[in-house]
């Protein structure tokens, strides 16, 4: 049983509960123990960077140091935000020993201590590299074939760029669809942002984008669009409304995590994968799934 | 017995004066360093000056001199000078050394007084050591009158034409089975849009036919030995599976070849040829060559059409045929061998290779020329329809800190060039993206102004993505560039027909091992170092072996003629003097102590040291060997020793630099 | 002998991450106003931006809606051609904006990241409804019963958080804050 810090960020605590249930249950059906970092506090997403580039740092490096305290060598991140956020602050304390020691002197008034010996990953990263698409397909008893799934890798997971991958076209998504059985819809449009948080900064804007991508999806006739970042897929879903009043469109397209579709395609039982709350009915997919049991 | 020492010292203006006292440096030598054999010691405001170069003669001369230190500036740059002005005085130029006090001193230091000081010490450390200096000869070395010229585009065959008609014997090897490089390929040039082949075939067909060029095509160097005057380079035949001496070029066997392959070289991808074939009508030579790995005859037995139809007698086809291994035998060798298109797949947001009307620069090049896939008509990737309108975008891969940093130099006007080509020949619409417009060369802003004329457009803006999904009733169908128009502010979507990337140059691919096999070094950005980027471009840091060309840094035709020319004229200049006088500075080892370790054979970046395996010791080839001094300080037994650089010299200077042999101060009278 | 740095020098400054490509490489090429996808939504192109900040034009660019509309994708500095990375610029223009209190007029994002922070420093974790206040009365009457809509959606399906939790070692949390900003003393 491969051990790894789970963070699941504040998001998956309710808004994007589906994800956090999911993750824990495929992670488990892949043989990897998922270790909550006890008492995590939130990293802040885009909302520290406008106010104190060292706070956010050190408010993100605080979790860092709780995975280290427990002994842990990898840091998992679901959501691409946190990932990114906790990546960075990783790497700069590494680098950077003058921020080191400003951040870990700070740390030491409630005695934590970064020394970046973590390696943070994303989840999707862990999946593929450390499990990979062998493994997979092996646990795969109900492969979601003919269903067609947008991709959708969003912003952060890409970008900035973290030594690794295409930030333009990848396609190690598309491959992790197919060795689950389905089949990915290739969308320009698919590494192009969500909006993130315009959605509450700047409605208009971040609508727009929205539009765009199910625009692009819908165009290319995804049956559902798959996420890795709890925001992708609140601006996508739960705004969906909003994006028809707004334009005038008349979108009905299922956005779920890709934990989810994994979870399905193991078999594993809806409800413990958090499926079900969605706003945008996911019908076709709970159907889809019906008639493949 | 002591040396008699002359000491000058430089003011080199205020360049040394503004932070040395130089003046109490060349009496402090005087004085000070007298019981070492300093007889005199001078200041001048330009020892580099004829005045201060007398300076040096004439104390030579009149003070009977045997050993002169010049403080001034770096050994780079008038080491020569002051060498062969004791020489003309009758002094061995080795005698003299130059030491650094400006870049070494002034140029790094603003405390006066310490710099006066470390000043002192360094004229010191010159004059230790040149006590142990030795008269040196230069070492003559023979200058074969043959020259090798490494690529035929048109760099290459500037060069052979020039030598050859100079009266000298030139081989040219080049890899295609044609020679005409990349300016065979072009339709029209810019700015006087002459087209392209019919300048060019002119020179390839003197090329050709000239008696002292012999040419190899389909061939490639594949070691080079020796050095400066007498190089031997082993050059691979390829098998063309073509007797040349009967092939008479009439083009029956490529006509009933059955096999048709896609030509990515030549045709980039655009055009077919077939299996046997000649890249293009006006090839020189003009024998065909066979492609083995297409060819169904060597794929599985069948199909020797070629050979049924070939009418000479005895018959031209040789399937039997082997590369053939040729000595080739010169005194200079020049590279002349090219780029290489940037691949634009790797701009994914660009779409080549996934969006079908999206082309590069040589696709189009191919496009226009009459002789090409689609005889000059301009069209999309279907092959028929006409585009109605076309982006033309600058700068793919090129001034870009992801791909490569620098300016390609020729694709604006390339780009300009396609302006008008399309616009003439279609009507379409054409919009130039671009960030600057570079066109700095004769006749080539008056061209930038014509294409205004005739209406091209201009948005000046990097195109940051092209893509097929449309936003609107008007973009359907339609190819989007997406690109801020910097001049007004604003992000714009252009829907286009057809998009042309203005691909970079770049280095060809293999230009790193085929530099290495020739003993030169390539810059950061993978072309080919000259010897001093302003005032000598096309020689390198090894004799004897020139660059010329697009292998040096991107350049338009014009500026690769004058390349080639000027390789010529530095090869031809040493032809005629017949030899060749190579610096003595050079390492040697005492053979009788030389333990066979063999550490330095492979630490010497000239590939200058030799092992005997009867006698067991390693030998430095003397015509070969920089004098860098890598093998002297890596030798564990010390027994290498650099003639010019030998231990006693460097000992002594740092002894002197540590101000060790310093006479009292002049006691008052 | 002092000078007064420039307003480019006081973003550069700012900006920690990018130490070695400082914004004075700036082409002016458009390749990230060209990539960025809010760029209809801003009054300036970011490259606009960058110019206005070379030239020193402080206010107008303070008064801009641009750095407060950047989603933070990072599209723009991973295609720059001179590496410059301009999504990390948007946050230094951001906290030049706090620090100064200037911005446009009926923005939500400085009050919203403002909030958020001061909500975390309190609790160590975030709870949406606590944000509200910061945005909901800027979207006028139509977006606010929109946004009820939502809201009751989401908690019909379990997914609002509908109390707020707070860490358990809040205080030694805050311990650890008030290392990096005044935050008042431990009550």
């Amino acid at each position: 049983m491969r051990l790894y810090a789970y963070y699941p960020g504040c998001s998956l605590e309710s808004l994007a509960q589906g994800y956090n249930l999911s993750t824990i249950e495929v992670a488990g059906a892949l043989g990897l123990e998922l270790n909550e970092i006890k008492d995590w506090n939130c990293c802040g997403a885009t909302a520290y960077f406008p106010v104190d580039e060292l706070l956010a740092h050190t408010l993100v490096a605080r979790n860092l140091a709780l995975a280290e305290k427990d002994g842990m060598s990898d840091f998992v991140a679901p959501c691409s935000a946190c990932y990114k956020n906790a990546y960075f602050t990783n790497k700069y304390l590494r680098q950077d020993h003058d921020l080191a020691e400003h951040i870990n002197y700070a740390l030491e008034a409630d005695h934590l201590h970064v020394d970046g010996s973590l390696q943070v990953r994303h989840l999707i990263e862990v999946f593929l590299q450390d499990v990979g698409l062998e493994a997979i397909r092996r646990q795969v008893s109900r492969p979601l074939k003919g269903l067609k799934v947008a991709p959708y890798y969003g912003c952060q997971l890409l970008r900035p760029r973290k030594d690794h991958e295409d930030t333009e076209d990848p396609r190690f998504f598309e491959d992790l669809l197919s060795a689950i059985g389905a089949e990915p819809v290739p969308y320009a449009s698919k590494t192009r942002c969500c909006g993130g948080s315009l959605i509450v900064t700047n409605r208009k804007a971040a609508l727009d984008m929205v539009r765009i991508l199910l625009e692009d999806a819908a165009a290319h006739h995804a049956d559902v669009i798959a996420t890795v970042c709890p925001m992708c897929n609140v601006n996508l879903e739960v705004y969906q409304s909003q994006v028809n009043r707004e334009f005038g469109t008349e979108f009905s397209v299922p956005v779920m995590y890709f934990t989810q579709l994994m979870g399905v395609a193991f078999g594993l039982r809806q409800d413990r994968l958090g499926i079900g709350k969605e706003m945008v009915s996911g019908t076709p997919l709970l159907a889809f799934a019906e008639a493949s049991k | 017995m002591t040396e008699k020492i002359g000491v000058y010292v430089c003011h080199c203006g205020t360049n040394i004066a503004g932070t040395v006292d130089v003046k109490g440096v060349a009496e402090w030598a005087a004085a000070r360093l007298k019981h070492r054999g300093v007889i005199v010691g001078r200041e001048y405001k330009f020892m580099c000056s004829s005045l201060g170069q007398e300076l040096i003669e004439k104390d030579i001369k009149e003070l009977g001199l045997t050993r002169v230190v010049v403080a001034a500036c770096s050994p780079h740059l008038h080491e020569k000078t002051f060498r062969t002005a004791c020489e003309r005085a009758g002094l061995n130029p080795y005698l003299c050394e130059l030491i650094s006090i400006r870049e070494q001193v002034s140029w790094v230091h603003t405390d006066k007084s310490a710099a006066t000081e470390k000043s002192k010490a360094v004229v010191a450390g010159g004059v230790e050591r040149v006590i142990y200096n030795e008269p040196l000869e230069p070492l003559m070395v023979p200058i074969h009158a043959d020259t090798l010229v490494v690529g035929g585009g048109i760099a290459g065959i500037q060069a052979a034409l020039e030598i050859a008609d100079a009266g000298y014997h030139v081989c040219l090897v080049e890899r295609e089975p044609s020679i005409g490089g990349h300016m065979a390929q072009f339709d029209k040039t810019f700015p006087t849009l002459d087209c392209s082949a019919c300048i060019l075939t002119p020179k390839m067909v003197q090329v050709g036919t000239h008696p002292n060029i012999t040419l190899m095509t389909w061939s490639e160097v594949e070691k080079v030995d020796g050095y400066v005057g007498s190089f031997t380079a082993t050059v691979r035949r390829k098998a063309r599976h073509v007797n040349t001496d009967s092939c008479t070029g009439c083009g029956i066997c490529w006509e009933k070849c059955p096999k048709k392959v896609v030509d990515t070289v030549f045709e980039v991808g655009l055009g077919n040829r077939k299996a046997i074939y000649t890249p293009f009508a006006q090839a020189v030579p003009r024998y065909p060559v066979i492609d083995v790995e297409n060819c169904t005859y060597f794929k599985n037995g069948k199909c020797k059409a070629c050979q049924l139809f070939c009418p000479t007698e005895p018959n031209s086809i040789d399937f039997d045929q082997t590369d053939e291994l040729v000595e080739v035998k010169a005194g200079n060798i020049i590279l002349a061998t090219g780029y290489d298109l940037f691949d634009a797949t790797r701009i994914a947001q660009y779409g080549y290779g996934r969006l079908s009307n999206v082309f590069t620069s040589l696709e189009i090049e191919r496009m226009c020329n009459a002789a090409g896939p689609t005889e000059g008509r301009v069209v999309l990737r279907d092959m028929k329809t006409a585009p109605t309108s076309v982006v033309i975008v600058h700068c793919v891969g090129s001034r870009d800190e992801n791909y490569n940093k620098y300016c390609s130099g020729i694709c604006c006007m390339q780009s300009l060039k396609f302006a008008h080509l399309i616009m003439e020949r279609t009507g379409a619409e054409v919009h130039n993206c671009y960030i600057d417009i570079r066109t700095p060369f004769k006749d080539y802003e008056e061209f930038y102004k014509r294409v205004l004329e005739e209406g091209g457009q201009f948005i000046r803006g990097k195109v940051a993505e092209i893509t097929d999904v449309a936003r609107s009733a008007d973009e359907e169908g339609k190819l989007i560039v997406q690109v801020e128009d910097t001049l007004i502010g604003k992000q714009r979507r252009i829907p286009a027909d057809m998009v042309i990337l203005s691909a970079g140059l770049e280095p060809r691919h293999d230009a790193k091992e085929v530099g290495k096999m020739f003993g030169i070094a390539c810059g950061a950005s993978g072309w080919y170092t000259e010897r001093h980027p302003k005032l000598d471009p096309v020689a390198t840091m090894t004799e004897g072996i020139m660059i010329a060309g697009c292998v040096q840094g991107p350049k338009d035709i014009p500026a690769s003629v004058a390349q080639g020319a000027a390789a010529a004229a530095r090869v031809l200049g040493k032809i005629q003097q017949g030899e060749m006088a190579l610096e003595p500075i050079k390492a040697s080892i005492n053979e009788d102590a030389c333990s066979g370790c063999r550490i330095c054979n492979g630490l010497c970046p000239f590939n200058a040291i030799l092992f005997h395996e009867d006698k067991m010791v390693s030998e430095i080839n003397a015509a070969l060997c920089q004098g860098c001094g890598t093998c002297v300080a890596a030798c564990p037994a010390g027994v290498i020793s650099g003639t010019g650089f030998s231990d006693a010299q460097i000992m002594a200077q740092i002894e002197g630099l540590m101000l060790l042999n310093v006479g009292p101060e002049p006691v008052a009278a | 002998m002092s000078s007064v740095p420039t307003f480019k020098d006081e973003i550069t400054n700012l900006m920690y991450a990018t130490h070695g490509k400082p914004i004075s490489d700036c082409l002016q090429c458009g390749t990230c106003s060209g990539t960025c996808p809010a760029v209809e939504f801003m009054d300036h192109t970011p490259r606009l931006i960058i110019g206005m900040i070379g030239a020193g034009l402080k206010d107008e660019v303070l008064e801009s809606n641009t750095f407060w509309s950047c989603a933070s994708c990072y599209h723009c500095s991973v295609r720059c051609p001179a590496g410059i990375d301009i999504a990390d610029m948007m946050y230094a223009l951001k906290r030049y904006s706090m620090w100064k209190d200037r911005h446009q007029e009926g923005l939500i994002g400085p009050a919203f990241s403002q909030t958020f922070v001061k909500m975390i420093v309190g609790s160590g974790r975030s709870f949406e409804p606590a944000l509200a206040p910061t945005y909901l009365f800027k979207y006028g009457p139509r977006g606010l019963v929109q946004e009820a809509q939502i809201a009751t959606g989401l908690v019909l399906k379990g997914r609002m958080p509908l109390l707020p939790t707070k860490i358990k070692g809040l205080k030694g949390f805050q311990n650890i804050v008030r290392r990096i900003i005044p935050i008042g003393d431990p009550s």
